[in-house]
């Protein structure tokens, strides 16, 4: 992560005085994005694109919260000037200020990052982040992840409903697979990402809107342009492997060999341990199958998939 | 290769080409008592987005999610009061990329 | 006091040059769009004659959008198996001060409003007004669909499209049936930029306009094929009424205009990139509203200015001329204190000397001629059908002579002598 230029970036954080506030972070992206058949790539009309559905639901809540908790919203994005326009129809709507860390294509851990320093050097206390739950341009929902793991800050993501129970404690419920919901109670601070059914954010009156001035966005430098992150050498799918060839006087009986179809597997298991360790467990288990690099030593030699069902330990329930 | 070995495409694939970003509210609405009396039925032809479907019982189904916004329908109806026209809510409606 | 001198509502090519003016003029101005940016609710046949802007925005053609400009420019006639073009191209209209060019009119529109932003005017998209703000019969704002959403001004500019609500709110419209407008209907068709230039004989940035008469047979109206950069636009231009009693649906008519045997090869192949449709104000100058009340002005389509006349199809144009003195009326006005009808009487004035009232004037009988069903069944068969006979060589026997072919093709297609007299009469007082 590249930090503001400390030589450019005066440190208020000694003069200001903390701002309590509900933060909502949002990103000008493409929202209806037209893609190229032959080469996927995505047109980028800039009139195409403003804030998602997502992340406008997310400020709706941010400034019920806001009301809930009696402090301000500041509403944070990372990006380029292309965003001033929606983000002074934010001021508009209610939203108290608008902090724009100028800066473009950084990935999600960067942002984050860029997220948390800006709310830092500006001392402002995130009683709550509220993100949406991820980009309409393809993204991976990341974003708030590391934004909570950048604050210490619990997270609750893709949740449908929110609700204050008291001020400070907030009832979510969540969407799991299988139309399943989760119920959560959550304590705050707290990061929260929300889906776009969630809200709809209210329309910012004419006066304000006429009033509103692209001025009053706070740009913050965002450092180097480019990101530089460690560079993933291959697509994200298992390594590959060399498989045996098959055994079987017959073609069906070479193919099915080669499925395993009708091989007796080791039924799929659910582990239910503490967050880290699960956490942990995932990992682990992504590095077995190959998903991800393990660079732990003495793990480089990670056995097959094939090896892992033939072992004690089943593998987990994807 | 020649114009008639490509069949023109589907009414759903050319609504498909055009930006609307609807609204929950329904910008016009349709009385369609009014449509049973009614012997012209313009509008079922002439909505150039087709919003207009006659249904068995001689009335007529309409829906304002893919609208034009044209004002086609309200000027040749036939019958008084049977439409209701407005403009859909700012920033809503019909988002032309490439007219 | 008003909350500002002068409100326009609609950030079309009449909206913004009524803003762009009544901001240079010093007044403090609102531009209010109901769509998500300018142009995005607009949409026409496809070509902006630019020199109007040779006041408003110096050296415009450096810095408009365009797609083409327009060197190359036909008039097709057409039955069901036959087509007669005539066609012109020159080189003036490939340079500077250019003639026409086509464009897509989100990207004119918003092009030209953000012009009329940098003069001062206040852009507030995504907000529709859905009335006027009155005093006793003075109109003194209008209320739009935000919170708060009331706004107060010296000046009112309707600019608000061929439905203008304003003005039928106003009580200024009279002639609003729909026999005085058509529905026009287009698809917008990419193919590669070297297909077009060899398709219609074009080179760089040069591009073709087509117009089309007898484009879609049993309604009155007329096609239209114009070369975008990396597209075409086909469409028809089709009357409102013929079209709703007539049974077979606009895009259906793209369709079998598309497969005509002079349209088929040049647009086979293209991908239908988007589908557009909008009302136009045909009938001209005899179906035009009153054009000014107590603090209210109309401009651009919301006041019929569209020139619909056969061989002059133009809009963009005469909607950037009249907003331009709607604006410039309306800031003498507010600076002279007196915005009622009668201090607004300038803007008549204004039109009356320009092209937009003379040529309006001057073609007010075109529509009609234009619309007939003589122009638009019978003369184009009987054209198609004298140049048929003309130039097919039907030996041995002898050619026939030019008087027995077209007297043969007049009976055949039912023009009387009489009729195409006086319809030729009729149009060189119009045209001439």
């Amino acid at each position: 992560m590249s930090a503001p230029d400390p030589s450019t970036t005066v440190d208020p954080s000694t003069t200001v005085r903390p701002t309590r506030a509900v933060v909502a972070c949002v990103k000008f992206t493409t929202i209806l994005p037209e893609v190229d058949p032959l080469d996927g790539g995505v047109d980028p009309d800039v009139r195409r694109a403003g804030l998602s559905e997502s992340d406008l639901a997310a400020v709706e809540v941010a400034l019920r919260l806001g009301v809930d908790h009696g402090v301000p919203v500041v509403a944070v994005s990372v990006g380029g000037a292309d965003a001033d326009p929606s983000l002074v129809e934010l001021l508009a709507t209610g939203v108290a200020r608008a902090v724009r860390v100028d800066t473009e294509g950084a990935p999600s851990a960067t942002v984050a990052g860029l997220i948390a320093s800006a709310l830092h050097d500006r001392r402002i206390d995130a009683v709550a982040v509220v993100c949406g739950d991820y980009s309409s341009d393809g993204g991976s929902g990341s974003v708030p992840a590391f934004l909570a793991h950048e604050l210490g800050m619990a997270q609750a993501l893709g949740l449908i409903e929110i609700e204050v129970e008291v001020p400070g404690s907030l009832r979510v419920v969540r969407r799991l697979d299988g139309a399943r919901r989760e119920v959560v109670s959550l304590q705050l601070p707290a990061v929260v990402s929300v889906e776009g059914g969630v809200a709809d954010l209210r329309r910012a009156p004419l006066a304000a809107l006429l009033a509103a001035r692209p001025g009053d966005i706070e740009v913050v430098p965002g450092g180097s342009t480019v990101h530089l992150e460690p560079a993933r050498q291959r697509p994200w799918r298992p390594r590959s492997r060399v498989v045996p060839a098959p055994q079987g006087e017959h073609a069906l009986d070479r193919i099915v060999a080669l499925t395993g179809a009708l091989v007796e597997r080791t039924p799929p298991r659910t582990i239910e341990l503490p967050p880290a360790e699960a956490a942990q467990a995932i990992l682990d288990q992504l590095a077995v199958w190959g998903y991800v690099d393990d660079e732990r030593p003495g793990t480089t030699d990670a056995p097959t998939p094939d090896a892992v069902e033939r072992s004690d330990t089943p593998p987990l329930l994807g | 290769m020649s114009a008639e070995s490509y069949p023109e495409m589907s009414f759903e694939a050319r609504m498909g080409t055009v930006d609307f970003r609807i609204h929950e509210r329904p910008h016009i609405t349709l009385d369609d008592r009014k449509c049973v009396d009614c012997s012209v039925r313009g509008c079922i032809t002439a909505c150039p987005a087709n919003l207009f479907v006659p249904t068995a019982d001689g009335g007529i189904l309409f829906n304002y999610e893919q609208c034009f916004e044209c004002g086609t329908c309200y000027m040749v109806c036939n019958e008084e009061g049977a439409i209701t026209w407005t403009y859909p809510d700012g920033g809503h409606g019909v988002v032309f990329h490439r007219s | 006091m008003p909350d500002v001198d002068v409100i326009v509502v609609g950030a079309g090519p009449a909206g913004a040059a009524a803003a762009l003016e009544a901001a240079r003029a010093g007044r403090s101005v609102v531009l209010i769009e109901r769509g998500p940016f300018p142009g995005s609710k607009n949409m026409y046949g496809g070509v902006v004659y630019g020199r109007i802007l040779d006041d408003l925005v110096p050296q415009w053609w450096e810095q408009m959008p365009i797609q083409r400009w327009v060197t190359r420019r036909q008039t097709m006639i057409l039955t069901d198996d036959q087509a007669l073009t005539v066609d012109y191209r020159t080189e003036n209209w490939g340079r500077p001060p250019y003639n026409g060019a086509t464009t897509f009119r989100p990207d004119f529109d918003a092009w030209f409003a953000e012009r009329a932003v940098d003069a001062g005017a206040n852009l507030i998209n995504s907000t529709t007004v859905t009335g006027l703000l009155r005093d006793g019969n003075r109109v003194v704002g209008v209320r739009t669909d935000r919170p708060d959403g009331d706004l107060t001004a010296h000046v009112v500019i309707a600019c608000d499209g061929v439905n203008s609500f304003l003005a039928k709110e106003a009580g200024l419209y009279h002639h609003d049936g729909a026999e005085n407008y058509t529905l026009g209907v287009k698809e917008t068709i990419a193919l590669p930029r070297d297909v077009i230039d060899e398709r219609f004989n074009v080179r760089g940035d040069h591009g073709v306009d087509i117009e089309m008469l007898g484009a879609s047979p049993d309604v009155p109206g007329g096609g239209f094929l114009y070369t975008n950069a990396e597209s075409l636009a086909v469409g028809l231009v089709l009357s409102l009424p013929a079209l709703a009693a007539s049974g077979l649906r606009p895009e259906e008519r793209i369709a079998q205009l598309k497969a005509h045997p002079a349209i088929a090869p040049l647009v086979e192949g293209g991908e239908v990139k988007e589908y557009s449709a909008h009302v136009i104000p045909e009938a001209g100058f005899d179906m035009m509203p009153e054009l000014i009340a107590d603090g209210l002005l109309v401009a651009g389509d919301a006041a019929a200015m569209c020139l619909a006349a056969g061989i002059w199809l133009e809009g963009v144009n005469f909607a950037i001329g009249s907003g331009a003195a709607a604006g410039r009326a309306a800031a003498v006005a507010v600076r002279h204190g007196d915005t009622s009808a009668t201090g607004l009487e300038g803007y008549r004035a204004r039109l009356e000397s320009s092209f937009v009232l003379a040529d309006h004037r001057k073609l007010r009988d075109a529509p009609h001629l234009v619309m007939s069903d003589l122009a638009q069944q019978r003369l184009p068969a009987l054209a198609c059908g004298v140049v048929e006979q003309l130039f097919t060589v039907g030996n041995p026997v002898p050619k026939p002579g030019l008087r027995r072919i077209v007297r043969g093709e007049m009976k055949r297609n039912g023009v009387k002598l009489r009729d195409a007299a006086a319809q030729g009469w009729r149009a060189l007082r119009t045209f001439g």
